[in-house]
C-alpha cells in the first residue's frame, strides 16, 4: 500500500493509524498480514519514529494490530474488517449528508444523485 | 537531560542575541528550532556546543559546562568547514585518526545512503556538499546533533535525502536540535518545535500536540514570528 501523511492535516500519528485501518476496510491489507517497521514506514514517510511508534500503540490499542517480540506489528487475526468497513461507510454518509444539507436538500435528492452516478460512472470506478 | 540551557544569554558588543533562553532536550527528540534569520539560531546552536560562551545563564551538556564535555556534541555549521580541494573520503580518513567517535564504517554507509559523490568539495553542488557535511557529522557517535540549517538552499532530492537520513540514523539515545526555516518539509521529523525570535524562545511545544489543537506548524510559525 502506498502510505501518504499530511503535516497540515492534524496529529501524523492519527493519520497513520487512519490509513491501516482505511487499507483493512478496502481490503489492501488483510488479517495477518506484517506492517512495515516503525523506522522502515518513518524513513519512507520522513517523520519522527517515535510518531510512527504511537500510531502502532493506538492500533494496538483499538484491538487492530499486535506487536510479536522480534518480528513486528503484524493485523490481528480476529479484527473485524466488516465492523472497519461500516464505520468508514457511515463517515462518509456522514461528509456527503453534510454537504446535501448545506445544499438545503433532503435525502430524496442525495438517494436520487448517488443512483445518478452510478448509473453514469458507476462502470467507471 | 542530553542539553539544558537555562536563562542563557548572550551579546555581541551590545547587541543582544539570546535573551533568557531555556531549553532542554531528552535523548532520542529530534527538535527544530525555527526562527527567520537573525533569530539567534546559530548563537543558540554555537552556544550549546560550547563554541561560544553564554554572558549570563547557565548551559549543561550530559549534566557538564559544555567546554568540560568536548566532543559530546557535533556541531555542523552552515557553511563547509572542510578544505575546497579535498575529497569527503579524505576528510573522513582524517577524522578517523584524529576523532575516536568517528565511525568509518559507518561514514561509508552514510556516504551511500545520502549518495556522496567522491570529488572534493570544490566541485560539488550546494546539495552535494550538504550531503557530504551531513555524513561526516552523523558518522561521529556522539548523544548530541547540532545541525545549523542543514536544508538551507538545496535541491528538493538533497532535501529529501537528507530528511531520510536523519529518520534512518535516529537513535533513542541521541538528542538532535536542527535549526532551519524550511518548516513545511522538516516538521514531520520534529518531537518538538521551539520557535526563536529576536533571541527569545517565543513558543516550545510538541508538533503533535499543536496539530491535536488543529494548529499547523507552519501556521504557528507565521503567527508567532510574524
Amino acid at each position: 500500500m502506498r502510505w501518504r501523511v499530511d503535516p497540515e492535516a492534524g496529529p501524523i500519528f492519527e493519520q497513520i493509524a487512519d490509513a491501516v485501518m482505511a487499507a483493512l476496510a478496502r481490503g489492501e491489507l488483510g488479517p495477518g498480514d506484517k506492517l512495515p517497521s516503525a523506522r522502515a514506514l518513518a524513513e519512507e514517510l520522513k517523520v519522527n519514529p517515535n510518531t510512527v511508534i504511537r500510531a502502532f500503540e493506538l492500533l494496538e490499542h483499538r484491538g487492530i494490530t499486535e506487536t510479536r517480540r522480534g518480528l513486528g506489528t503484524f493485523v490481528r487475526e480476529d479484527v473485524d474488517v466488516d465492523a472497519l468497513k461500516a464505520a468508514r461507510l457511515r463517515e462518509a454518509a456522514r461528509r456527503y449528508l453534510a454537504e446535501v444539507r448545506a445544499l438545503g436538500l433532503g435525502l430524496d435528492a442525495a438517494q436520487a444523485a448517488l443512483e445518478e452516478v452510478e448509473r453514469k460512472d458507476g462502470t467507471r470506478a | 537531560m542530553v542539553l539544558e540551557l537555562k536563562n542563557v544569554a548572550k551579546r555581541y558588543l551590545k547587541t543582544p542575541a539570546l535573551s533568557g533562553v531555556s531549553l532542554t532536550l531528552a535523548p532520542g527528540q529530534v527538535v527544530g528550532l525555527l526562527g527567520l534569520n537573525g533569530a539567534g539560531k546559530t548563537t543558540l546552536l554555537k552556544v550549546a556546543a560550547g563554541l561560544l560562551l553564554p554572558d549570563g545563564g547557565e548551559v549543561r551538556l550530559l549534566g557538564e559546562p559544555p567546554r568540560a564535555a568536548r566532543g559530546q556534541a557535533v556541531y555542523l555549521p552552515e557553511h563547509s568547514p572542510w578544505p575546497e580541494r579535498t575529497r569527503p573520503a579524505e576528510v573522513a580518513r582524517l577524522l578517523a585518526g584524529a576523532d575516536p567517535r568517528f565511525d568509518p564504517a559507518r561514514y561509508r554507509e552514510l556516504a551511500g545512503f545520502l549518495e556522496v559523490p567522491d570529488r572534493p568539495f570544490a566541485q560539488m553542488s550546494k546539495g552535494q556538499r550538504a550531503r557530504a557535511n551531513l555524513a561526516l557529522a552523523l558518522a561521529r557517535r556522539t548523544p548530541l546533533y547540532l545541525l545549523d540549517e542543514p536544508l538551507a538552499g538545496i535541491d528538493l532530492i538533497s532535501r529529501d535525502r537528507i530528511l531520510k537520513a536523519l529518520v534512518h540514523e535516529w537513535r533513542a539515545e541521541a538528542a538532535v536540535l536542527l535549526s532551519t526555516h524550511e518548516v513545511s518539509e522538516a516538521e514531520g521529523i520534529f518531537d518538538r518545535a521551539v520557535f526563536l525570535k529576536d533571541g527569545r524562545v517565543m513558543l516550545d511545544t510538541g508538533v503533535e500536540e499543536l496539530r491535536a489543537q488543529g494548529k499547523s506548524v507552519v501556521e504557528t510559525f507565521k503567527e508567532v514570528l510574524a
